[in-house]
């Protein structure tokens, strides 16, 4: 084999997962990102139908491999090329808000699937024809295609930050066509020369002329391009998403405002990334009239008493740190997850001519808020939560986000950073059936009873608007004082007390009803020693979230679904939990598609007679279990480097990387004696291990240094990720002595498998946790261990055997 | 007489092939109030009537026409939608209008509610900030004959002053807070409704209401293709 063909599938594979990560922002953009998922787990099956294809026509192609790879790599650069340029055509452009009106968006969304498929189809098909032509050389060839594949996520990611998204396809496009032009051989042929330099010119034209990314118009951004005189006046994109700046004259922004706010409305330019509404910039003030901020609830924090000290977790676009600095706080620290945020905010103010005022005033930290909270050792007046959930609901879009930053334990360290008298702050929009409201007030009873705080109806107090409810929790038992202030400020404002220690049922609806009382039962019922009765009755999942299932908004309950589609009606349920549904939308795509694309190969008269079980067990259990294992560690690295686009592509390329090493080494470890039933027995050890002792280890060092993190990070992953890159080409080199006819169909699994596994992976980790989701792995690496390799001799096919 | 009676030829020959169209049409109309809305618990006389009353197909784009009468709402193109039947007899239906009743309207949309307002008021004002869906629907409304509808193409946030007060407001389009102008513009003893949330999810709907300068409000319901009717 031609040396030069490595370097061409380290080349493809770097292009090919940066294009998925850039097909990943754009979907983002232009859509939902849950649709990104689908359309993108769908597109990547690809592979698993080049497996297929290989599989079934492996006998016309295995003559041609010097010229059908190259070929295949320059007309995957060629599609990668075009591929945005045609799903963003008025005759292709599908929009998600609309896949529910009728049958012909549903089409848009089926040509898009293909239009996104074919690059990956192509590229895996240059991949598995290069592994099952050498698969003797597989060792070597893996270690570059998982090198190349690692380093492609860490290069997308950084391009990210310098390309447009539109722009960014084109020049990944370009590194396939690299690779195919690296991978030609002596003598090309005029067809191969041609398609080079067509696949040439596509490129070329790409970049020269990037697509426009049409957003969904039911997008928040579309909608606000469209209000009067509206202008995007400021860019900047990032691996955090397209972040951008609109003003209009009739942007105003005042959530949940109180019914008795007196003055006008101000104009806001608002700050959108990847087409949501992220936040307004704050207004400068000082004329004297009345605050929109102070018209809200979330302004009882200072209602009820003065504070010195403030700690924003999660400043959004910035509104919170303006009110606290107006709102006397001397000491204000605002944490941002996103840092082009806090860039935003202060070039925003310096071209004012109003500059943020810098520390100790004001101290903005870049960083996850949950992480800050666990390396921050000051205590704080004030703690304020991001406000939960958005007008109206977002039909739990977010109920497969991991929030870190609202679980019981979360709030456990918050409380740890109140001063003796201070106070934690969080806002939920309400919503009805109520499940925002009463989840946080369960996360809030939960842990004051972890912290051993008394009784929590003497710390906890609660006001509500016609759209929003504010929580208050105290360190210590609130005073009478306080306890009239707030009930002045709801006099004021038009609020009503939902929760204060010596609280009258009368006082609860007082200016706003609500359709029955059965919200402030149940509330009640929260703050009861029966609260766990509550938490198995109701009709959603309302019991807190924990460090293990951080899925705050994810409330679905599976048994309830006939008894809510009864009181709601069939079509209206998958409304609630729309965002979860989607992952099993995706799951039920993917895993029929898989099915076919597995069974297919073995429909045709020379497919494998023997050990189709074996290799089914062996090739999908190493695709479901390296994704479980990169599922459960994503988050969890996230977190503990506070900043989790970095996070994430640091893990995945420390993983791809040492597996790539693995792969390198797994031709003299195959060599050891029962090496091929050791390796997956320790992976299935490491695994468990990780299940239990992961979490605990990285809560520990987790205010360390950042270059002793990575040390921790690389002592953690590097064993267990160099071990499992070793069965892969193990089982290929098996396959390649006596049964090479099946490695095709082996490759094929083995992409399905993965595709499944990350659907899958979301719906373990939501019903069951991360710690469920390692042991899940462990268990998937039992399969090969199960199909006995080595151990049972190799699973030879009905090609070998003639 | 001969000529009057070729004119009635005329006019038979041009109606008849749209004559079972329009029959289909009442029907399906007939069906949507029945199954729809009022076995849903709509009572007043005057929403039902209206309902009957106003073709929904004419206020829905062409290639959705067949889905003009079904149990949801429909986009209408610039991110809007025209509002699920059985939503704009709610809203309507809280109002308590009455004959002489003076209606604002926000976010007209296509015209659909405010053809069914007009049908039951003496005046409607409509506010529609999107100037090509606010120009077609003055257009529709007039070729309709809803002589009692004005349609301003505006920024309806700060409502129609020259005409305030009014008895009751419908905001079709809310924003993440009532405009407190619109509060100001709602007469003493008036109703104002708005239905929160997302067109294609889960909305409620709020209701505004002003005695003697106090505010109230209350959350009605949420809806979607059904009425969220919870169990007692």
């Amino acid at each position: 084999m031609r040396r030069r063909v490595y370097p061409a599938i380290g080349l493809l594979s770097a292009a090919t997962i940066a294009f998925q990560l850039s097909l990943m922002q754009i979907l983002a953009i232009t859509q939902w990102h849950h649709f990104a998922y689908m359309v993108i787990s769908v597109a990547l099956l690809g592979f698993g139908a080049a497996g297929t294809v290989l599989a079934l026509f492996r006998n016309v192609l295995t003559a041609r491999e010097d010229r059908g790879v190259p070929l295949l790599m320059l007309l995957a650069g060629a599609a990668m090329a075009a591929a945005v340029g045609l799903a963003q055509h008025p005759a292709v452009r599908f929009d998600a808000y609309l896949l529910f009106t009728g049958a012909r968006p549903a089409l848009r969304l089926l040509l898009t699937y293909a239009v996104f498929f074919v690059p990956f189809f192509l590229a895996g098909l240059a991949i598995g024809w290069t592994f099952s032509r050498h698969g003797r050389d597989i060792g070597v060839l893996y270690f570059w295609n998982l090198a190349g594949s690692g380093a492609g996520g860490l290069a997308g990611l950084g391009l990210m930050w310098v390309l447009p998204p539109a722009g960014l396809p084109a020049v990944l496009a370009g590194l396939s066509v690299l690779a195919g032009l690296l991978a030609l051989p002596r003598k090309p042929g005029i067809a191969l020369i041609v398609t080079a330099l067509l696949s040439l010119l596509c490129v070329a034209a790409a970049i020269h002329c990037p697509p426009a990314l049409v957003s969904s118009e039911f997008k928040s951004l579309s909608r606000a391009l469209r209000l009067p005189g509206a202008a995007i006046t400021r860019t900047a994109a990032s691996p955090y998403g397209l972040v951008q700046v609109v003003s209009s004259p009739a942007l105003r922004h005042a959530p949940g405002l109180s019914l008795t706010y007196p003055g006008a409305v101000p104009v806001h330019r608002g700050v959108f990334s990847n087409g949501d509404w992220v936040g307004p910039l704050p207004v400068a003030s000082g004329n004297g009239g009345p605050r929109v901020e102070d018209y809200a609830t979330a302004a009882l924090a200072y209602a009820a008493g003065p504070r010195r000290t403030a700690l924003v977790l999660d400043m959004g676009a910035g509104a919170p740190v303006r009110q606290a600095i107006d709102r006397g706080v001397a000491r204000v620290t605002a944490v941002a997850p996103n840092p082009r945020l806090p860039d935003l905010l202060e070039a925003e103010f310096a071209d004012a001519g109003t500059p943020l005022p810098g520390p100790p005033a004001l101290t903005l930290v870049r960083s996850a808020p949950r992480t800050w909270l666990l390396r921050d050792r000051a205590t704080y007046d004030l703690i304020i939560l991001p406000t939960i959930d958005t007008f109206g609901g977002t039909a739990s879009l977010d109920a497969i986000r991991e929030q870190f930053l609202f679980t019981t334990e979360a709030f456990g360290d918050a409380w740890r950073r109140l001063s003796p008298r201070g106070v934690l702050s969080v806002t939920c929009w309400m919503d009805y059936p109520p499940r925002h409201a009463l989840r946080m007030a369960a996360t809030l009873v939960e842990m004051l009873a972890r912290e051993d705080a008394g009784d929590p109806r003497n710390r906890v107090a609660a006001v509500r608007s016609w759209g929003t409810i504010t929580f208050l929790v105290k360190k210590t038992p609130f005073v009478p004082a306080e306890l009239r202030a707030i009930r002045d400020f709801c006099r004021r404002m038009n609020f009503d007390p939902a929760l204060l220690p010596d609280l009258r049922a009368s006082e609860r609806a007082g200016f706003n009803a609500l359709e029955d009382d059965r919200f402030f039962a149940e509330l009640d019922g929260l703050f009861s020693p029966r609260r766990a009765d509550l938490y198995a009755a109701y009709a959603f999942r309302i019991a807190p979230a924990t460090d293990d299932r951080p899925y705050f908004a994810q409330f679905l309950r599976w048994r309830s679904l006939p008894n809510l589609a009864a009181a709601f009606g069939g079509r209206t349920v998958p409304f609630f939990e729309i965002g979860y549904l989607v992952v099993f939308l995706t799951l039920l795509q993917t895993a029929a598609a898989a099915a076919t694309l597995i069974l297919l190969p073995l429909a045709r008269r020379n497919r494998p007679r023997h050990g189709k079980i074996r290799i089914l067990l062996y090739f999908g259990g190493l695709g479901l279990g390296y994704l479980f294992v990169e599922m459960a560690l994503i988050p969890r690295f996230g977190l503990y480097f506070g900043n989790p686009i970095p996070a994430t592509a640091a893990v995945i390329g420390a993983m791809l990387f040492a597996s790539g090493l693995g792969s390198f080494a797994s031709e003299r470890i195959d060599a050891l004696r029962g090496m091929r039933a050791a390796v997956p027995a320790g992976i299935v050890m490491l695994a468990a291990l990780g299940g239990v002792a992961l979490t605990p280890l990285l809560l520990k060092t987790i205010a360390w240094p950042t270059a002793a993190k990575v040390l921790v990070s690389l002592a953690v992953l590097t064993p267990p990720a160099f071990l499992m890159g070793v069965p892969f080409p193990a089982g290929i080199r098996a396959l390649a002595e006596r049964n090479e006819a099946a490695i095709p169909w082996a490759w094929g699994i083995n992409g399905c498998f993965s595709v499944i596994g990350a659907s899958l992976a979301t719906i373990i980790a939501v019903e069951a946790g991360f710690t469920a989701l390692m042991l899940a792995a462990a268990l998937a690496y039992l399969m090969p261990l199960a199909a006995g390799f080595g151990t049972r001799g190799v699973p030879s096919g009905g090609r070998a055997r003639a | 007489m001969k000529r009057t009676g070729a004119i009635l030829a005329l006019l038979l020959l041009l109606t008849a092939p749209s004559a079972p169209a329009d029959d289909a049409e009442r029907a399906a109309r007939d069906a949507m109030v029945r199954t729809q809305i009022a076995d849903r618990g709509i009572r007043d006389p005057d929403t039902l009537a209206a309902m009957r009353a106003v073709p929904r197909h004419r206020f829905v784009p062409p290639d959705l026409a067949a889905s003009a009468y079904a149990d949801q709402p429909l986009p209408i193109g610039y991110g809007q939608t025209i509002s699920q039947p059985y939503i704009v007899a709610v809203m309507t239906e809280t109002l308590r209008l009455k004959p002489g009743h003076k209606v604002l309207e926000i976010g007209a949309g296509s015209g659909y509610q405010a053809a069914v307002l007009a049908r039951i008021v003496r005046e409607v004002f409509t506010i529609e900030i999107v100037p090509e869906l606010g120009n077609a629907a003055r257009e529709r409304l007039r070729t309709l004959g809803c002589r009692n509808v004005r349609v301003r193409v505006a920024d309806g946030y700060d409502g129609w002053p020259e005409e305030a007060p009014f008895d009751a407001i419908v905001v079709t389009a809310a924003a993440d807070h009532i405009p407190p102008p619109l509060i100001r513009q709602l007469r003493d003893g008036g109703r104002m409704v708005i239905p929160v949330g997302s067109p294609f999810f889960v909305q409620t709907l709020m209701l505004v209401e002003k005695d003697r300068g106090k505010i109230r409000t209350t959350s009605l319901m949420p809806v979607r293709f059904v009425p969220f009717t919870r169990r007692r």
